[in-house]
């Protein structure tokens, strides 16, 4: 029972915190305009392209005000900018032939997507089931221990399926998902879920034994489920967001906030002509 | 009026004109419908996984059915609304896409078997149903299910 909590929170954290922390050793850093990779998507002759690397149902209203960049634009822009090393790092993977084929493919790309989707009823679903309980609000006459016990080894297996098909997916399109605001922002709120779920199984689950058969678990407990119910649907609205373009880098004028957010440099005046 | 009349019909409906027109609204019906889908996802496993041997056990499978069907019954709902705001929107295309029809398909069948097929082995007395009936039962319902998760995603790819 003791190491069951200390390997969903490996798990659940781990990547969480690798990435969080890549968000904040890159995030001041100066980045280029925009990538070639998504000079091609705003392209207006690629919509199919756009439409199968984007990830998004491409609806014509996304792409309208996209300023697409013409390529010697970016090549001004490649060298100039102090950049951050894992910009650098993401280009290069946008670049590989790996990144490139995941995108440019027919079928891989949805299946990967499709996959998520399906882990996501598996993990998520699960995980809410097992929030639901210590709020109180479904199978109040099962020990919180035994619902624990059976249904989170299934949200771990759903949570390492999510966490590959979703480094896959990222793989796709590299940079255009690192520099966008909502990838950022599930990444932030994944290791707020995995602190969560470690707080929870050192703290008040320690004590389970005493509370297993409360039909409405304590105070702890809950705050623990409403947290976690917060944090996963958070994640999900923002992971199903990262397909929309409204706050990337080639949509400018954006606010200040957002450029910094997505650490954006937007091109300066005189490039406008 | 023909199914292609009906379809233009509610493609040209006010709400699909408003939902079409605003840059946030078919995003945020479609977050929260795959939310729902998340909350089903979960209901239906606790349900088949009991029915598989594989999730809770201790449990009989009529016991824990009377938890968790509320919450599919639920976000079977909240599902139905926003996929019905969804389709309004852009109902054309949803006419000539297969991946639409499949899923429309898989949901009549998951939702009738659910509550008859389903639903008969479970409030059966367990003793006069064998067990590898309450499998067969549960990787249908898994399999409907999974169709309808992937059909509604694929409708979204073009």
């Amino acid at each position: 029972m003791e190491s069951r909590p200390i390997r969903i929170w490996c798990v659940t954290l781990l990547p969480a915190l690798v990435l969080a922390l890549c968000y904040f050793l890159t995030a001041p850093s100066q980045a280029p305009l925009y990538m070639a990779q998504n000079a091609v998507e705003a392209e207006p002759g690629l919509l199919q392209t756009a439409s199968l690397s984007a990830s998004a149902p491409a609806r014509p209203v996304i792409f309208r005000n996209a300023t697409p960049l013409s390529a010697t634009l970016l090549q001004e822009y490649d060298g100039g900018v102090g950049q951050g090393y894992l910009l650098n790092l993401f280009r290069r993977m946008a670049d590989s032939s790996w990144s490139v084929g995941l995108h440019e493919s027919r079928y891989a790309y949805d299946l990967i997507e499709s996959v998520h989707v399906w882990a996501l009823c598996l993990f998520f679903g699960l995980a809410v089931m097992f929030d639901f309980r210590l709020l109180g609000w479904t199978m109040r006459d099962v020990p919180v221990s035994e619902v624990a016990r059976r249904l989170l080894p299934w949200t771990a297996v759903g949570f390492v399926i999510m966490v590959i098909s979703g480094t896959l997916l990222f793989s796709a399109i590299p940079l255009r998902s690192y520099q966008n605001i909502f990838f950022r922002t599930k990444m932030i709120m994944l290791m707020f879920a995995g602190i969560n779920v470690w707080i929870f199984h050192s703290g008040i689950y320690r004590r389970v034994t005493h509370w297993d058969l409360d039909r409405v678990p304590p105070k702890a407990a809950k705050a623990a489920g409403v947290l976690s119910l917060v944090l996963w649907v958070c994640i999900v609205l923002s992971g199903r967001m990262i397909a929309y373009n409204w706050f990337d880098c080639d949509r400018q004028p954006q606010p200040a906030i957002v450029n910094l957010l997505t650490s954006c440099v937007p091109r300066p005046a005189q490039a406008e002509h | 009026m023909s199914l292609l009349g009906f379809f233009q019909w509610c493609e040209s409906s006010g709400i699909g004109e408003a939902i079409r027109k605003s840059a946030w609204l078919f995003p945020m019906i479609e977050a929260i419908h795959l939310l729902g889908l998340g909350v089903i996802g979960g209901a239906v496993l606790v349900i088949d996984l009991r029915l598989l041997g594989l999730g809770l056990r201790r449990q009989s499978v009529a016991q824990l059915t009377r938890e968790a069907q509320p919450w599919l019954v639920g976000s079977l709902f909240l599902m139905i609304i926003t996929g019905g705001l969804l389709f309004l929107s852009e109902a054309i295309k949803c006419y000539y896409h297969g991946a639409f029809w499949f899923k429309m398909s898989c949901l009549l069948l998951a939702i009738v078997f659910t509550f008859t097929v389903q639903r008969k082995v479970i409030m059966d007395d367990e003793t006069r149903i064998r067990p590898v009936w309450g499998k067969v039962v549960a990787l249908v319902s898994v399999a409907l299910w999974a169709g309808v998760g992937i059909g509604g995603r694929w409708i979204g790819f073009s």
